[in-house]
């Protein structure tokens, strides 16, 4: 298998191109796009709507092909593997957080989280003891056996970055994941996500639109119309 | 096996999910197979019933005659008395019973009517062995040896000829040497209890139908029962090896229009089975393809997360197993019931003309056979299956980036 030459880089994308066709019209949702995120990185992706945010972090997840360029994540090319590869690669190293329907209705908040570690075949008993060493890192003790519909959209966001992180992904990748809450909670999922970051040191690329999230973070990579029109380091508060 | 059991976990609550659409999914599959099980044992009940009224009142377990006997059933055509090869066939283990016999057409005429029979000449001791004719009397009495010269008329018969017990009757047959032989016969009794035997049979003494068709020492038949279990195929090969010059044939041969009953009811049984589970299939596959297309978003998370697309068709597959498993089960276990419960016995007397007609008897007794009801079972719950892989399949193409993007 192809590996990436490039030291410390968790996602590289090379002149990154996604066309959407409907019949003869064809949509440009990314065009172009370099990117490099190295290991550690607490990264915001922003830019208005339709600017090709989620359509990027879908490409980098492997969850869509590019129509060109390429994509590589912890030194693997994605264009090479498979649908099955693809989902290993997500299952072992990436994480994931979503706007909303993150989580199983039918399973509690720590089986939720249990089930990524399952999915890897880790025993019961450990998978229970991770989940719930999780779930208290993310503030969640005593209600690791509630089903997510009696949790806030707070805890459920709780839950679903418990989960993406309890396997030890090289990159949690997060997709408006404070669009659905209340500045309160916001403010306390993004301290959390930053906090979670220093701690473990696992890398976070987050795509939103909001303030309270790119405050916190210590690199904004800017899209407009599919293409990087800015990326800069920030200050990135504490 | 961690991973089958969180799967199996993810499909049970998933099939509990919606109780409404399961408890009727379930009903379409339990009512269905019950049927068809419930259907499959009374027209068992039915062709067994045929069977044995088959052989208690025309044929026994098989006849022996002379060739060319059943092409013109004449005097002319009998046979002599067994030999002790054939003897020794008849009085094996395997055979309870058997009794010669003297069988020819005839014209039983009363002071009123004339009317078509068969004569037999029986020897009543034998005969109680291997014919219902001797238990059904009605009025009257049985023979009561080969020298009996009174007649025993079915009741049906004599109500044609405007006869009765005490009456006489004269019977008109071709004797052996072509004559036309002629008695008169006092009737000692009626019997009752099957409509077409009641409407054509009538019997006298063996010795006297001897006499009076010029047979002496021959017959025109042997008939002969069967011990429960024994192998009719094989005592029918033993018996036609030990009279070579004879037609020995089980009752299948002699009376095709039973065992058609049989495959008949057998036949309607499967069609049944085939229209019943379409149905079940559609109900199946309506809810399932709700069920999936209701859960497509989360479908799309768990393929996002890292579950591989043939984990997710297992998922969905174990979902479908256990919602069709309950459903069968349900069924299976009321359709025991049932039967079990029809086991004493079903009257059909308000249909007793027709069900005579079809050569079956007043009561059916089905019964719960447990391995062609575990085969049926396994049938309809395999195919549900099979039925619900399509739903499945349609999960696992379910495209993440597409349904979570609608999601939001």
């Amino acid at each position: 298998m192809q590996r990436n030459e490039e030291p410390n880089a968790i996602v590289v994308c090379r002149d990154l191109a996604k066309v959407y066709k409907s019949g003869a019209l064809e949509v440009p949702a990314l065009n172009g796009v370099d990117l490099r995120i190295e290991a550690g990185e607490f990264s915001v992706l922003v830019g208005p709507s339709g600017s090709g945010k989620t359509t990027l972090l879908n490409m980098i997840a492997g969850l869509d092909r590019p129509t060109s360029g390429s994509v590589w994540v912890d030194g693997q090319d994605l264009g090479a593997l498979g649908k099955g590869e693809l989902a290993d690669l997500r299952l072992r190293k990436i994480g994931f957080v979503f706007q909303a329907y993150n989580l199983i209705p039918v399973f509690s908040a720590s089986e939720n989280v249990e089930l990524i570690l399952s999915l890897q075949h880790v025993d019961a008993a450990e998978g229970r003891r991770r989940s719930l060493e999780a779930l208290k890192s993310v503030g969640l003790e005593g209600l690791a056996d509630r089903r997510p519909q009696s949790l806030s959209g707070g805890q459920q966001q709780r839950v679903a970055i418990a989960r993406a992180l309890v396997a030890g992904p090289s990159i949690v990748l997060a997709d408006e994941p404070t669009a659905n809450l209340d500045s309160k909670t916001a403010e306390e999922l993004v301290a959390l996500m930053k906090r979670l970051n220093a701690e473990s040191n696992v890398t976070f690329l987050i795509g939103t639109h909001d303030a309270r999230v790119t405050a916190h973070a210590k690199r904004q990579i800017t899209l407009v119309d599919g293409k990087i029109t800015s990326d800069e380091a920030l200050a990135g508060s504490a | 096996m961690r991973v089958w059991a969180t799967l199996l976990a993810l499909a049970w609550r998933n099939v509990w999910r919606n109780r409404h659409r399961t408890l009727i999914t379930l009903a379409v599959v339990g009512g269905g197979l019950y049927s068809v099980l419930v259907l499959a044992s009374l027209m068992d009940a039915w062709a067994r019933s045929s069977e044995e009224t088959t052989m208690i009142w025309v044929t026994a377990s098989g006849q022996i005659h002379a060739k060319g006997y059943r092409d013109n059933p004449v005097a002319a055509n009998g046979m002599a008395e067994p030999d002790s090869r054939l003897l020794s066939q008849l009085e094996s283990p395997e055979v309870r019973a058997w009794a010669p016999r003297i069988r020819v057409q005839c014209i039983v005429q009363s002071e009123y009517r004339s009317l078509p029979a068969n004569l037999w000449g029986v020897e009543p001791s034998r005969e109680e062995a291997i014919s219902a004719i001797p238990r059904h009397i009605a009025d009257g009495r049985y023979l009561e040896g080969p020298d009996d010269d009174g007649i025993v008329l079915g009741k049906r018969l004599a109500s044609r000829l405007k006869t009765r017990v005490g009456k006489r009757v004269i019977v008109l047959a071709q004797a052996a040497d072509g004559s036309l032989a002629q008695r008169g016969y006092r009737v000692v009794g009626l019997f009752a209890g099957n409509l077409e035997v009641e409407d054509s049979e009538v019997e006298t003494g063996l010795a006297v139908a001897r006499r009076t068709l010029h047979l002496e020492g021959r017959i025109s038949e042997i008939g002969y029962a069967l011990q429960a279990g024994a192998n009719l195929g094989s005592v029918t090969a033993g018996l036609q090896s030990a009279a070579p010059g004879l037609e020995v044939e089980p009752w299948t041969k002699l009376a095709p229009m039973a065992v058609a009953m049989g495959e008949l009811a057998n036949g309607f049984v499967w069609v049944w089975l085939c229209l019943t589970f379409i149905f079940i299939a559609i109900g199946i596959l309506n809810t399932q393809l709700m069920s999936v297309y209701e859960r497509l978003r989360e479908f799309g998370l768990l393929l996002a997360i890292g579950m591989r697309p043939a984990r997710l068709v297992l998922e969905v597959g174990l979902e479908a197993a256990l919602l069709v498993g309950i459903g069968v089960a349900g069924g299976l276990a009321a359709a025991v019931g049932t039967v079990a419960l029809f086991g004493r016995g079903v009257d059909l007397t308000i249909l007793a003309q027709g069900a005579e007609y079809l050569g079956a008897g007043h009561v059916l007794y089905p019964s719960v056979n447990l391995r062609e009801f575990l085969e049926v079972a396994f049938i309809v719950w395999f195919l549900g299956v099979a039925v619900a892989l399509i739903p499945a399949r349609r999960a696992a193409k379910t495209d993440p980036a597409e349904v979570i993007a609608h999601a939001t």
